[in-house]
């Protein structure tokens, strides 16, 4: 079992002070085994706290990040799961389902997380996930409005990966899961 | 040398104690015969040992345990002689016949314990006879151990009210005025220590009069300890007299721990009640004596029982504790004109500390500290000592501290006053603290005049202030603080939107005269924070018959166009160029085509003239092309300008791979998906036949450059737009022209001369499965795929 | 001498004794040769009443011319070895010129004598008194034999004891104030008093109190004075500063002390004084001395 947290589009201190505190509070070091973020953070401090929490951090370049190290692109392994990271600007439409499925194809991954529209969205389809975790401070966009805070979780076992999404509304948490089952047949590498 | 005077002290130390114990064991064996006369031979004998000059208050005292421990046996003794028969009158006398001072009196003591005792006399005479008699002892460290003697062997004999020992009317009285006595005289030895032996000697005597200060103490603890001082007669009597001798004895040491001991020792209470005359007092002391400590325990402690205890808040404000305690720290300054700034400061500090803690609801009287304060500083200059600086943070900061909330700070007229004294740095410091007090309490600043006070007192990070060197400043610090000011800026907001326009107007104003630097920092969060407000108006139906004055999305982008426009002059055309974008884009929402537009133009421009990486560039063109296809404000006309220009610049970037990208992502401007009248089918097939053309020049390149054809990869990719298009039912995109691209691509992987890229074979691998998976599923996507073959 | 006293050892033994010898106070009294023995205690204007016994040994006959008892008030001064002053002195007749067999009392009385000298034993000298038999015989030498007595004198309480009370010093360098609560004090009395510090400017390290006793003798230029410190009473330890009080307080009775005695029988005086000294830091004494009437209380039971 391996825990991953996705998050991104931060946009500290552009658009928001900082983490919900509520998050804060649930983010605790020790816990979770690899973060990716889709970018946006924007600052080094927010890459510095995000690596207090897991050492283990993939971050994809938001068209904000001071860093502009981080790659546009990235894949990574996860047990039995091939995973892709994009921010999602470069991919127009912007959050157009069909075009972040065409980077699916192109990355050859099962999970897709993406970023940019500042909406959680979840989708399944022919055997693969597309998830955009939103934007953890619930930043402004000129996509969405009214941002509610969201991350998600990812609990991969085996084959099987059980996505929770935590939102901030109201100033309460809350938690919805998602399930998805691989099926062998698709990429094995 | 220092190590020789050691080692010759414990030589005497030794003999003395050899002494003690000889005579001891003689005296002893008197007792056990009733010998009375050798008892009183051989004890006074023992304490001779005690006359010792040699030895410092550190061996001293240990040389006197022993000889306290020999004397509760020689009390016991006495009070079996007197039950053997002998009076106690007589064993009073009778002792008084040592022919030396010291033996003598430590005995006087012993017995008049038993005396006490035996209620043969009052205890009051009895007392009073003995700390007059030990006046016959004048050498300062004998005499502090004589009578601390005396103090501890009358401790449970004083005459104190309900004690046994309880005399007639008056009794306590001379309880009290016992042990005043006895402190009095013990106050006298001790500061008379610091005027014996040689001047050299200073630090040491000084050294060794700390040792000895708890003895004097120690009956002020006594006094404290009495039954019968109520409040009047340590109004009347007891603090009075005690005063008197810590004025009087004119020493620095022994007012310092005085004064500081009397704090300690009495009730919170009793201090609230006798303020006037406890304060009433520093200003007499010695210039040398360290008063802002003592008064600052006396404030402190004064805070702690005022919050301990609701029911006293009645009597601080009938004692007018504050105002008191304000003009004694005015005196205090005036009455030592010696006094480093730093004094003066934690003096205020500890004042505010009361008086926040004791009366947070009076924020005048924070205020008044505040302005007492700037009255001390005035015609100082900046403070320049580190300490006095620190106690200024520690001053400002209080009030942040106490009410969690920057706001009622910011109601503080003198706060900023405050802070003109501190240097530059310790400025910024400060700005620091209030920013992070908002930010730890998630203080909302909801009115542009508070916002004005908040940034009057964070202007140390908002502009270079006079005297600052840029080139001092730490690159990471300098980063840290400004994104610190941005974070604020998240925290100033009103739900009001005319208000709230007034606090984007207060913010602009400052941060636009923080210079090149900042603004790349600060102007980003204020163009978001504008564009939540237009998001705000943008559903209301504009009012043409509302106020001229109105806040209106129109103002709001006409600010944020000069906002935008600063930060594109330094230059900083990136960030620049992302807010143009995102300005448009708020416009295309308000339907404000010209404003759109002209944003758009703002960013063309910036891409044109200033953005010249061609990884910048292909970043700007994706936000570009991103945002255009979300418009949907502009007529055709401008449109079309828009799109071309962008078109355009696609085709003009660097690489050719990148450029390929740029123009089939263009192939969306002219086909979005829902708006009937954005579908202009052939205009994206030309896009994608472009973009064909270019995957083609690369390839090609790439076979002269390389002796190898490049990547397929980008014909996939065009592959998957042709696909795109397809399902969303562009006419143009025939099955004709998906399978001869299929076919294509194909043909391409299997040439020899094509290099190995596993990427692109998994991409088209997926991508033909995607093409069987719609096959598959039926309806209508799978009659449309049918006729694909693959 | 005591092989020849053996040798002409008297015809018969003598005794004295007081009629009140039973009840009558005994002190001691040291003799010539050391001892101390217990006497009989007189004052002035007392009866001094008894017997004398004389008591030939067995077969002897003794033949005398006159027995007579004398009581003897004496001044003996030692520089004067034998000289005997005698400021008093009676006789009895108790026999005429005869013969004794056996024993044989002779009751004696001497009434009201007045004994206005008390018993002294000083250095110099002595004042005694004794009762003294004489058997007188012719050819042989006298029997004599003698019996002491104490007389001490007693005396009201003074009806006028002025305090003694005086500033002296060492002019910018030391100014003290002392004062005794009397100046005539009895021998079990407690001297009272204070010294007050009006200025200091040496480095004072203790004070004491000695009482010192002068025995003069003689007059004109065979007047000898002998001086005896009799008490060393430590008043105070260490350095006092301007404007400290320092309090007094001696008890008299552990000392022996005699009443003060002025010129008696212009023979001696033996006075009484308070000495203060302080001592400074280089060990230097400073004192000053003041004359205290000793005197001896009438005791009232």
């Amino acid at each position: 079992m391996v825990l991953v947290l996705a998050l991104g589009d931060l946009h500290i201190p552009h658009r928001a002070p900082d983490l919900p505190a509520k998050f804060k509070s649930m983010l605790v070091p020790g816990k979770i085994q690899h973060i990716i973020c889709t970018g946006n953070l924007c600052i080094k401090e927010v890459h510095d706290y995000l690596k207090t929490l897991c050492p283990d951090l993939h971050i994809a370049r938001g068209e904000y990040d001071e860093d502009s190290r981080y790659p546009e692109t990235k894949t990574i392994t996860i047990g039995q799961f091939k995973v892709g990271l994009c921010h999602g600007h470069q991919v127009i439409p912007w959050g157009d389902l069909d075009s972040l499925a065409m980077l699916q194809r192109q990355l050859d991954v099962d999970i897709l997380v993406t970023g940019h529209t500042h909406q959680f969205t979840a989708y399944k389809h022919e055997g693969g996930v597309v998830i955009n975790p939103g934007s953890a401070t619930g930043a402004h966009s000129s996509i969405t409005y009214d941002v509610n805070p969201s991350f998600i979780l990812m609990d991969i076992d085996g084959l099987r990966v059980v996505v929770y999404v935590y939102e901030l509304i109201d100033g309460e948490v809350k938690v919805d899961k998602i399930d998805f089952k691989k099926t062998t047949a698709t990429t094995a590498n | 040398m220092m190590a020789g005077v050691a080692e010759d002290e414990e030589k005497w130390l030794a003999a003395g104690i050899a002494g003690l114990q000889q005579n001891a064991f003689y005296m002893h064996r008197a007792m056990d015969s009733n010998n009375l006369r050798d008892a009183l031979k051989y004890s006074a004998q023992m304490l001779s040992e005690l006359r010792t000059s040699k030895l410092s208050p550190h061996k001293y005292y240990e040389l006197y345990m022993r000889a306290f421990d020999e004397l509760r046996k020689v009390e016991i003794f006495f009070k079996e002689e007197t039950q053997r028969g002998c009076s106690v009158v007589d064993l009073y006398e009778l002792v008084q016949h040592a022919g030396n001072i010291l033996p003598r009196l430590y005995l006087l003591c012993t017995v008049g314990s038993v005396y006490i005792k035996s209620k043969e006399a009052p205890a009051k005479d009895i007392l009073k006879d003995l700390v007059e008699m030990c006046r016959g002892i004048q050498h300062p460290l004998r005499g502090l151990f004589l009578r601390s003697y005396l103090s501890q062997v009358s401790r449970d004999k004083l005459p104190d009210i309900g004690s046994e020992y309880e005399g007639d009317a008056d009794t306590i009285m001379d309880a009290v005025e016992f042990v005043l006595q006895n402190f009095t005289e013990m106050n006298k030895l001790w500061v008379r220590m610091q005027h014996q032996g040689p001047a050299r000697e200073k630090e040491r005597r000084e050294k060794e009069r700390s040792e000895l200060r708890d003895l004097v103490g120690k009956n002020l603890h006594v006094l404290s300890q009495i039954e019968g001082v109520d409040l009047d007669l340590y109004k009347e009597t007891v603090l009075p007299r005690v005063l008197e001798q810590v004025v009087n004895c004119k020493d620095d040491i022994a007012q310092h721990y005085l004064m500081d001991c009397i704090i300690q020792v009495f009730p919170d209470e009793y201090h609230l009640q006798t303020l006037e005359i406890l304060l009433d007092v520093f200003p007499q002391l010695q210039p040398s004596v360290d008063i802002k400590t003592v008064l600052s325990q006396l404030m402190e402690r004064l805070s702690n029982y005022a919050a301990l205890s609701a029911e006293a808040l009645p009597e601080f404000l009938q004692v007018e504790a504050f105002s008191k305690l304000n003009n004694a720290i005015g005196k205090v300054i005036e009455a030592q004109a010696d006094m480093p700034v730093f004094g003066a400061v934690t003096l205020y500090s500890s004042l505010l500390k009361f008086s926040l803690h004791v009366h947070p609801d009076r924020l005048d009287y924070a205020d008044q500290v505040l302005g007492s304060c700037v009255k001390q500083l005035s015609g100082r200059g900046k403070i320049e000592d580190s300490k006095a600086t620190k106690q200024i943070v520690a001053l400002l900061s209080a009030p942040l501290e106490k009410y969690n909330n920057v706001v009622t700070a910011l109601k503080l007229s003198n706060y900023p006053r405050v802070l003109e004294y501190l240097d530059n740095e310790t400025n910024k410091v400060m700005a620091s603290v209030v920013i992070q007090s908002v930010m730890k309490n998630n203080t909302r600043i909801t009115t542009a005049e508070k916002v004005e006070a908040l940034f009057e007192l964070i202007k140390g990070l908002i502009k270079d202030l006079d005297g600052t060197a840029h080139d001092e400043v730490d690159e990471e610090d300098f980063k840290e603080e400004q994104n610190s000011v941005a974070r604020l800026i998240q925290m100033l907001h009103n739900d009001d939107p005319e208000e709230m326009f007034k606090i984007i107007s207060a913010v602009r104003k400052h941060i636009l005269s923080g210079g090149s630097k900042r603004l790349p920092f600060t102007v980003p969060p204020l163009v978001f924070s504008s564009l939540k407000l237009v998001r705000q108006l943008q559903g209301q139906e504009e009012n043409p018959f509302g106020d001229e004055a109105a806040t209106t999305p129109k103002k709001i982008f006409q600010l944020l166009n000069q906002i935008i426009e600063a930060l594109a002059n330094i230059p900083v055309p990136d960030l620049a160029l992302r807010l143009y974008l995102q300005c448009a884009e708020a416009a295309n929402d308000c339907d404000l085509e010209p404003v759109a537009y002209e944003f758009f133009t703002q960013a063309y421009i910036l891409y044109e003239e200033e953005i010249s990486d061609s990884k910048a560039q292909i970043t700007a063109i994706h936000l570009i092309i991103g945002t255009l296809q979300r418009m949907h404000v502009f007529g055709v006309e401008n449109r079309d300008t828009l799109t071309h220009k962008a078109t355009g610049y696609s085709a003009k970037l660097l690489k050719k791979p990148d450029q390929c990208r740029a123009v089939y992502a263009c192939s969306h401007l002219f086909w979005v998906d829902d708006q009937d009248n954005m579908k202009d089918g052939e205009r994206v097939l030309l896009c994608l036949k472009r973009a064909l053309r270019i995957a083609n020049a690369a390839q090609q390149m790439s076979n002269v450059t390389r002796g190898t054809t490049g990547s397929v990869t980008l014909f996939v990719e065009i592959l998957n737009k042709y696909l795109y298009f397809f399902e969303k039912g562009n006419p143009q995109i025939t099955v004709a022209a998906i399978q001869s691209l299929i076919e294509v691509i194909t043909c391409e992987m299997q040439s020899d001369t094509s290099a190995a890229d596993p990427t692109a074979d998994a991409f088209f691998a997926s991508t033909l499965r995607y093409i069987q998976f719609q096959k598959q599923k039926g309806g209508a996507a799978g009659e449309k795929y049918g006729p694909i073959k693959v | 001498m005591n092989f020849l006293i053996g040798a002409f050892k008297p015809p018969c033994n003598v005794s004295i004794t007081f009629a009140d010898g039973r009840t009558r106070k005994q002190v001691s009294l040291k003799r010539d040769n050391g001892q101390t023995i217990m006497v009989p205690l007189f004052q002035s204007q007392e009866s001094i009443m008894g017997e004398v016994v004389v008591e030939p040994f067995q077969g002897k006959k003794l033949e005398h011319t006159g027995v007579k008892i004398e009581l003897l008030g004496q001044i003996e001064l030692y520089f004067d070895k034998g000289n005997f002053y005698d400021f008093t002195s009676l006789v009895r007749e108790l026999d005429v010129p005869g013969e004794l067999y056996e024993r044989k009392t002779y009751p004696f009385e001497f009434s009201t004598v007045e004994m206005p000298y008390e018993s002294y034993n000083g250095i110099n000298v002595r004042l005694r008194y004794i009762l003294k038999v004489t058997i007188s015989r012719n050819i042989v030498s006298d029997i004599v034999d003698s019996q002491d007595f104490v007389v001490r004198n007693y005396t009201p309480l003074p009806s006028i004891n002025n305090s003694i009370k005086m500033e002296v010093g060492i002019e910018d360098c030391l100014h003290i104030e002392f004062e005794y609560g009397k100046s005539k004090v009895h021998l079990k009395d407690v001297i009272i008093g204070k010294i007050y510090f009006l200025l200091v400017r040496i480095k004072i390290k203790s004070m004491e109190l000695e009482i010192r006793r002068r025995e003069s003798t003689g007059s004109g230029p065979n007047t000898y004075v002998e001086t005896e410190t009799l008490a060393k009473y430590e008043l105070m330890d260490g350095a006092p500063v301007r404007g400290e009080s320092i309090p007094v307080r001696l008890f008299l009775s552990p000392y022996e002390l005699t009443p003060t005695y002025r010129n008696i029988n212009n023979k001696f005086s033996v006075k009484y004084y308070l000495n203060l000294v302080l001592v400074d830091e280089e060990d230097r004494r400073y004192f000053k001395q003041q004359e205290i009437t000793v005197y001896r209380l009438l005791e009232t039971p």
